[in-house]
């Protein structure tokens, strides 16, 4: 056996190393358990070196970028010395600085006026997964980042946080496939949920064909998702087409117009108890549900809901035949001044001719495949 | 390899005197930089994220260090490296990381790895068994239904050949002369 | 596994030394085969090994039980209801797309349904307990956990229904009952919602199992077998991001067949309206069929709100106070029929010869039975009348002499003849039934003599006697129309059943409907329900709901004590084609009841003229004229 060993050492190694990358497969796959001791120590490795590269990234480009800019300047002033070269390149530094200093103020000024609690981040990686769309930024559950969380520049909204370690979180970019969320169109106050879509643009769905969307209207969050706090923007719309249940509405994401360098996270409940939770579980960060908006229906019955019932979604019909006699009856009964079932003014007319406002069609045949169980009635 | 006695030579044995040799340093600095390289370069020019920089310095590491073992427990470390940073579940790069070191390692007993039109072949070949073997084993395994785009997979096999000949040059320089 | 090379290694070593000089190929060659046979051993492994994972690890347990990233999944395709038709197929209710929310037990993990229950304002211990329900059942059948969803609960349920959040979310489209938003008939037709546990027990509901839809109340449950659809299924792949991959299998549904009602929309309309912020009840029968045109009551609720997840706030407000909005008076509210049973009276004095046609009473306002004094609500009185006025008039003197001629028993033969006391067995569940008081009755039931001073308030319609006003208007509707009673319906069915028949002399028939055509035309109690060129007759009723001397205590406010307004009407005078029962509640007296009825009776034909006009002109109006007939 041991020659055996010896002789196929390479092969046993390999075997073992696999199998052992099996075993850690199935255990994530059969029990859905995270190996997430391994994750944090990468992430944790990987964070600090990014993190360095970034910050130098950053500097080194704003540096050039107004530097390049002087240089044309330079050239139409030949004459001027050295020195004061010297001092203009000092002067560059310092205006770099404020650059990245103004973008700094930009976000924290945003940061102030909104309402909702942010932490500013910065992106410091994509994950080397081959097609999701998420990138890794550089606060974590350290500074109170938890999954769920709404990630967004003053912009527009960016994404969702989908995994929070100690140093870093990923976040799902709204362009991925699998990232949604509840929005609301600015005009007419349309809801839908937004689905990324894999690439560029993302799509608005669930909005009947009926409802009123134009392109160049904007979209905010609603709130309904209860990631995004309602009224953040999201995008303009650039296509609207009909479908055929829903119509097909496709904006462009503004929260990523800039670039991606700056984020907020937002947050809430920073100082809330620590939950005590199985491990490998993370709870899920919840905003509280927008409150509810004046416009909505409220019905005609007495007894009816009261209007803080929402308005479902549905599609197809919303009255049936039902509704439609008893509201041309009413008509009728307006247009004889009376109000049925009260003594005086005589037996209403009820064949009237109304101004033709709604008139009630007779349904098809219902269920052609099907024969109804009774023969038509024998009445005159 | 102690036995004098045994008639069957293990090839490995052979062709050991030609191993190269690293530095601790080397071996751990260089695919971090790779797996750093992977992600965060791609963010500024999407393009670059074709690179598989992690699995080229695999096959690297692999054929010159000339031992199977080395290249199984190097590529082991590469791919679950990359897992852990990807959204994956862990083990998914790594198997496949770990069968390129296994065969580069065999392979570099066959072939003379300082060639640079043999380290462009390799490479080529390596980077497509890579994408096809990660493509079988999310089927497989995951049961994820990814689509196997052949021409794409060849282009960015040969844009990572062509990436392996001055790659592998520099990593050259850090070779540990005897 | 490894003797191969082993052997491979065995033949080299003995080879004659005569192909010594070619040991060195031969070394080659046998490290390549070498080689080739490592490769060979790691492939074979590799092979092994992922059939093993096929076996142990994604397909392990049950074939459904799969690997978070790569599930197959089981979607019911919910089959619509059938829809419900008024008899010229014009929809009552309807069917609309709508989305609930499902929860695959698959993949369930308990620590989510709090996060799923806060996002939809849902109770986390409901859908635990709901859960619990489904533990017997295959693990791939969904749990229901909210219809109806709005558009915030789609944009929740989408944006956390990815493989890191709530993978277990269900996004399924089905088909909501859309009901009339007015309420329009929503006790006859009833409301669905899921199967409770209760139910599931019972014998009518044993069938169905934890999650169904079913009728709940009115013809949707009565028809429920009818109405509901056989679901379908699909068992569809799925990927980590949930959307679907490949379909494996797949269920059509059926839908449920349409019921066919012999409801009237446009009676329907009207009388709803009619009765529109009052409590009551409307039922217009065709006597000639038992058909029902229309069926009020009101207050009403709206179906609707039961067909999603009922509120709670709702149900209160329908539950608390005096309205009762769930009850349906129409077949429901037992009451004294007050005089509209003196027709019935009339009729029993006639064919039992205690009374001719041409015999009188004299009314001074009251008249005095067994020592205590009875009044006639006409206080002065109505003089010297016969039967025709004492119909016309609502004389109670008149009965009050003929009830005690005639004696309770003699009473409650005709009256039970005329189906009062019993259910009329209209295909509606919760009829209630009524109460003719006899001797037997009371001897069965309180183990007492009946007194003959009893007898005087039951042939006004007061005392024990109650009625609802579906029983009212088919035993009136018989009676008018010579003895025949069709069993009362709301599905138009092949063959009507054979009728109730009782041989009535046809000039007593004639006297009563001479009588109550007076009470509407000859200035009687119903003058106000007049039609012109309708030969409408009638009877109207007002009848205390409590003894005087209660209603004098003062311990209940008006609105418990005022008298209850009833109105039997039918039109026309010969072979009547329709009778109707109005019923108000605290409506004071039976005059203001009438203008419903007469409202009702004109609308019908008004309908008619308009029918047949459009059979012979064009038709002025694209609605009423439902294609195919």
């Amino acid at each position: 056996m041991e020659f055996l060993l010896h002789r196929y050492r390479n092969q046993t190694v390999l075997l073992a190393a696999i199998l052992a990358q099996l075993a850690l497969l199935a255990y994530q796959v059969k029990s859905d358990g995270e190996v997430r001791l391994i994750r944090v120590w990468a992430i944790g490795a990987v964070t600090p070196l990014a993190r360095v590269i970034e910050a130098a990234r950053s500097s080194t480009v704003h540096f050039f970028r107004d530097y390049f800019v002087l240089l044309d300047v330079r050239e139409d002033n030949q004459r001027l010395k050295t020195d004061l070269d010297h001092v203009r390149m000092e002067n560059q530094f310092l205006r770099s600085e404020l650059s990245t200093a103004d973008r700094a103020r930009a976000l924290a000024l945003f940061q102030q006026q909104s309402q909702s609690k942010t932490i500013a981040a910065h992106v410091i990686g994509n994950t080397t997964a081959v097609s999701a769309k998420v990138v890794i930024i550089d606060r974590g559950t350290g500074s109170g980042v938890q999954k769920g969380m709404a990630v967004i520049t003053p912009d527009g909204i960016v994404g969702k946080v989908t995994g929070a370690y100690p140093t870093a979180s990923y976040v799902l970019l709204i362009t991925d496939p699998s990232f949604a969320a509840g929005v609301l169109s600015q005009k007419h106050r349309v809801h839908g949920t937004l689905k990324g879509q894999g690439y560029g643009t993302v799509l608005i769905d669930y909005v009947q064909s009926e409802q009123k969307v134009e392109p160049g209207e904007w979209f905010y969050t609603s709130g309904d998702d209860r990631i995004f706090p309602k009224g953040l923007p999201v995008g303009e719309v650039s296509v609207v087409r009909p479908g055929k249940a829903y119509q097909q509405i496709f904006v462009t994401p503004s929260g990523m117009r800039n670039g991606l360098e700056e984020v907020l996270v937002v947050v809430e409940g920073v100082h809330g108890p620590i939950p005590e939770n199985p491990p490998g579980f993370q709870p899920v960060h919840m905003q509280d549900p927008p409150p509810a908006e004046a416009d909505a229906e409220s019905s005609a019955l007495p007894g009816a809901p009261s209007v803080t019932q929402v308005t479902p979604a549905r599609s197809g019909p919303q009255a049936t035949d039902a509704d439609k006699m008893v509201d041309r009856y009413r008509q009728i009964g307006e247009a004889e001044r009376r109000v049925y079932g009260q003594s005086g003014g005589g037996a209403p007319n009820f064949n009237i001719n109304l101004p033709p406002a709604s008139p009630v069609t007779a349904a098809p045949p219902a269920s052609p495949s099907r024969p109804s169980p009774s023969p038509s009635a024998k009445r005159p | 390899m102690t036995d004098p006695q045994a008639t069957f030579v293990d090839p490995a044995v052979l062709r050991k005197k030609d191993a190269s040799k690293f530095k601790a340093a080397t071996l751990i600095g260089v695919p971090l930089a790779a797996i750093l390289f992977q992600v965060y370069v791609p963010r500024f020019s999407p393009f670059l994220a074709y690179l598989e920089l992690p699995l080229l310095v695999t096959v690297y590491f692999s054929l010159m260090r000339r031992s199977p073992v080395a290249g199984v427990i190097f590529g082991a470390c590469v791919g679950l490296a990359q897992d852990s940073l990807s959204h994956n579940p862990l083990g998914m790069f790594g198997i496949v990381k770990t069968l390129v070191g296994y065969f580069a390692a065999s392979m570099s007993q066959r072939f003379a790895v300082q060639n640079s039109l043999v380290r462009l072949v390799l490479g080529f070949f390596f980077l497509f068994f890579h994408q096809f073997f990660y493509w079988v084993l999310s089927r497989g395994l995951l049961g994820e239904e990814l689509t196997f785009d052949l021409e794409r997979t060849l282009v960015v096999a040969a844009l990572n050949a062509f990436v392996t000949v001055p790659l592998y040059h520099i990593l050259d320089k850090l070779r540990l002369v005897d | 596994m490894p003797t191969v090379p082993n052997h491979d290694h065995l033949a080299q070593e003995n080879r004659p030394d005569a192909a010594r000089r070619l040991s060195q190929d031969d070394t080659r060659f046998a490290l390549g085969r070498i080689a080739g046979f490592q490769y060979l051993t790691v492939a074979v492994f590799l092979f092994l090994l992922t059939g093993f994972w096929v076996l142990q690890v994604r397909d392990g347990e049950t074939n459904s039980q799969l690997a978070e990233r790569n599930r197959i999944k089981t979607v019911p395709v919910l089959a619509p209801r059938g829809k419900i038709l008024d008899r010229d197929g014009r929809v009552i209710v309807d069917n609309q797309a709508a989305f609930s929310l499902m929860l695959a037990r698959e993949n369930l993990k308990d620590e989510h349904i709090d996060g799923i229950a806060a996002g939809l304002n849902l109770d986390a211990a409901e859908i635990r307990a709901r859960i619990k329900r489904f533990a017997s059942r295959p693990k791939y059948v969904p749990v229901l956990v909210k219809q109806d969803l709005t558009p915030a609960d789609i944009a929740f349920v989408e944006s956390h229904r990815d493989a890191d959040t709530y993978p277990e979310m269900e996004l399924v489209r089905n088909q909501q009952r859309l009901y009339p938003r007015t309420g329009l008939a929503a006790h006859t037709i009833g409301y669905v919602g899921e199967v409770s546990e209760p139910e599931l027990n019972s014998a009518e509901f044993a069938k169905y199992s934890q999650g169904d839809i079913v009728g709940k109340a009115g013809l949707e449950r009565q028809y429920n077998d009818l109405l509901i659809g056989i679901d379908g299924q699909r068992r569809v792949v799925v990927d980590s991001s949930g959307r679907e991959r490949e379909v494996l299998e797949s269920t059509e549904a059926t839908p449920g067949n349409s019921l066919h009602l012999t409801l009237d929309l446009d009676l329907q309309a009207v009388a709803e309206l009619a009765l529109e912020g009052k409590r009551g009840a409307v039922v217009a029968l065709d006597p000639r069929t038992g058909e029902v045109l229309s069926m009020v009551s009101r207050p009403a609720f709206d179906p609707n709100a039961f067909a999603g997840h009922i509120t709670a706030e709702y149900w209160k407000q329908l539950t608390s106070g005096n309205d009762n909005p769930m009850l349906n008076r129409a077949i429901q509210a037992q009451f004294a029929p007050g005089s509209t049973f003196k027709p019935i009276m009339a009729l029993a004095g006639l064919e039992t010869g205690t009374i001719e046609d041409h015999d009188t009473f004299h009314c001074p306002g009251g008249a005095t039975f067994f020592g205590r004094y009875f009044k006639c609500w006409q206080k002065k009185g109505h003089g010297t009348v016969n039967l025709h006025h004492s119909i016309v008039q609502s004389c109670d003197v008149f009965f009050y002499n003929l009830g005690n001629k005639l004696g309770i028993d003699e009473i409650a033969r005709y009256a039970e003849m005329a189906g009062i006391g019993k259910k009329t067995g209209i295909d509606l569940p919760g009829e209630a039934e009524g109460l003719m008081p006899s001797t037997k009755w009371k001897l069965r039931t309180q183990r007492q003599k009946w007194y003959a001073g009893e007898t005087i308030s039951v042939a006004i319609g007061q005392g024990a006697v109650t009625v609802t006003p579906l029983q009212l208007a088919s035993a009136i509707g018989g009676v008018v129309s010579g003895g025949v009673w069709y069993k009362p319906h709301l599905v138009k069915t092949a063959a009507a059943a054979e009728p109730r028949r009782a041989e009535f002399r046809p000039e007593n028939v004639a006297s009563i409907v001479s009588g109550m055509y007076g009470v509407v035309n000859e200035g009687g109690t119903g003058a106000g329900a007049r039609i012109e060129g309708v030969e409408f007759s009638g009877k109207t009723g007002s009848a205390q709901r409590v003894s005087n001397d209660l209603r004098k205590s003062g311990l209940l406010d008006k609105d418990q004590t005022s008298d209850n307004g009833w109105f039997i009407g039918f039109a026309p005078r010969q072979n009547p084609e329709i009778v109707v029962a109005v019923l108000l509640e605290g409506g004071e007296h039976g005059a203001l009841a009438a203008p419903v009825a007469r409202d009702v009776i004109k609308s019908y034909f008004d309908k008619k003229i308009r029918v047949t006009q459009q059979t012979t002109l064009q038709p002025p109006l694209a609605l009423l004229h439902p294609p195919g007939r």
